[in-house]
């Protein structure tokens, strides 16, 4: 992304930050990820559970329905945290018959990063990348839960910029 | 040249790649486990003795045996591995690593050389890693206001 230079007068003093002109973009998708808001990319359905289910059941919720990642609730709908295949993998597997009764919150990411609607893609990028995260949750204006961006999704919103 | 073109015409070895784990068929779930905790690394593949692929092991998989089996650590590889993986070659345009997961529905694919031997792993870390990278003026550098980039908890999101 370059900012179009204005041509300076000689011996004029010119404030950099009075340059308003839009940025411009190398191709479409650096101007996908960073002239839009999450709208361009799918986060929607989600998965959510309640704090208080089981870890067995909330297993069997994203066995069954093929999904990574089960965002985790409370009564209000209220974001506490996430539970993901990696979750399994690191605190689960090897104490399966100790743990799979207990509520999910016991073994849930608590308080992940998050994006607001709002956002351009490139910080979900960001976050990513630089946060290590796979999951990102995805919360309206009023810090509401509304989807979650996963790699599938991204992969998928990227292909669309790639594949001729 | 911005990133889309970048994406078609750059080959997939400037990614970061990631080094494959194997284990023989024989190996036990629980071994895979093991081994993919230690590498933090979400999925393990299943080779013979020449070191030729017979099947992978994800994370993913790990989930839907437990569901399914509350045993299934004790199972042999050979029991739970799918058959289906991705592969791309060192020479490929990264756009086959999108193009490949995207058709198959995965997040790893394998790298191959040259002569067709299995020489490492990428997928959407090394995509994620390579954005970031390719242009951090607008991706690494960009605002993230007050959010806490790092949890307390190593990944799970």
């Amino acid at each position: 992304m370059r900012r179009k230079r204005r041509k300076s007068t000689e011996g004029s003093f010119s404030d950099p930050l009075s340059d308003y002109s839009p940025p411009e973009f190398d191709d479409s998708l650096e101007e996908a990820l960073c002239d839009n808001d999450m709208t361009a990319m799918d986060f929607t359905p989600m998965v959510t559970v309640n704090l208080e289910t089981s870890v067995a059941k909330t297993m069997q919720i994203l066995a069954e329905t093929g999904v990574a990642c089960a965002l985790v609730i409370d009564d209000e709908q209220k974001l506490h945290g996430v539970f993901t295949e990696r979750d399994v993998l690191d605190k689960v597997a090897e104490q399966y018959f100790m743990v799979k009764d207990l509520p999910v919150r016991v073994v849930m990411t608590h308080e992940p990063v998050c994006v607001y609607d709002m956002d351009m893609p490139a910080k979900a990028l960001n976050l990513m990348a630089t946060g290590n995260f796979r999951h990102v949750p995805v919360l309206d204006a009023d810090d509401k839960l509304i989807g979650v961006l996963g790699p599938r999704r991204v992969t998928g919103f990227l292909s669309k910029y790639t594949t001729s | 040249m911005g990133l889309r073109e970048d994406i078609l015409s750059h080959p997939v070895s400037e990614l970061d790649l990631r080094e494959i784990l194997t284990l023989s068929p024989d190996d036990t779930v629980q071994a895979a486990v093991r081994l993919m905790r230690l590498k933090r690394l979400g999925c393990v593949m299943v080779v013979d003795e020449q070191g030729k692929p017979l099947g992978k092991f994800t994370e993913h998989r790990l989930l839907v045996k437990l569901v399914e089996d509350a045993q299934a650590l004790i199972r042999p590889l050979k029991d739970v591995m799918v058959n289906d993986w991705a592969e791309v070659k060192l020479n490929d345009p990264i756009a086959k690593v999108l193009d490949a997961m995207q058709n198959h529905g995965m997040r790893f694919v394998i790298v191959l050389d040259d002569d067709g031997k299995a020489i490492a792993l990428t997928g959407q870390r090394g995509m994620m890693e390579y954005i970031a990278d390719h242009f951090p003026r607008q991706v690494k550098v960009h605002m993230i206001d007050d959010a806490k980039l790092y949890m307390d908890q190593r990944e799970g999101a």
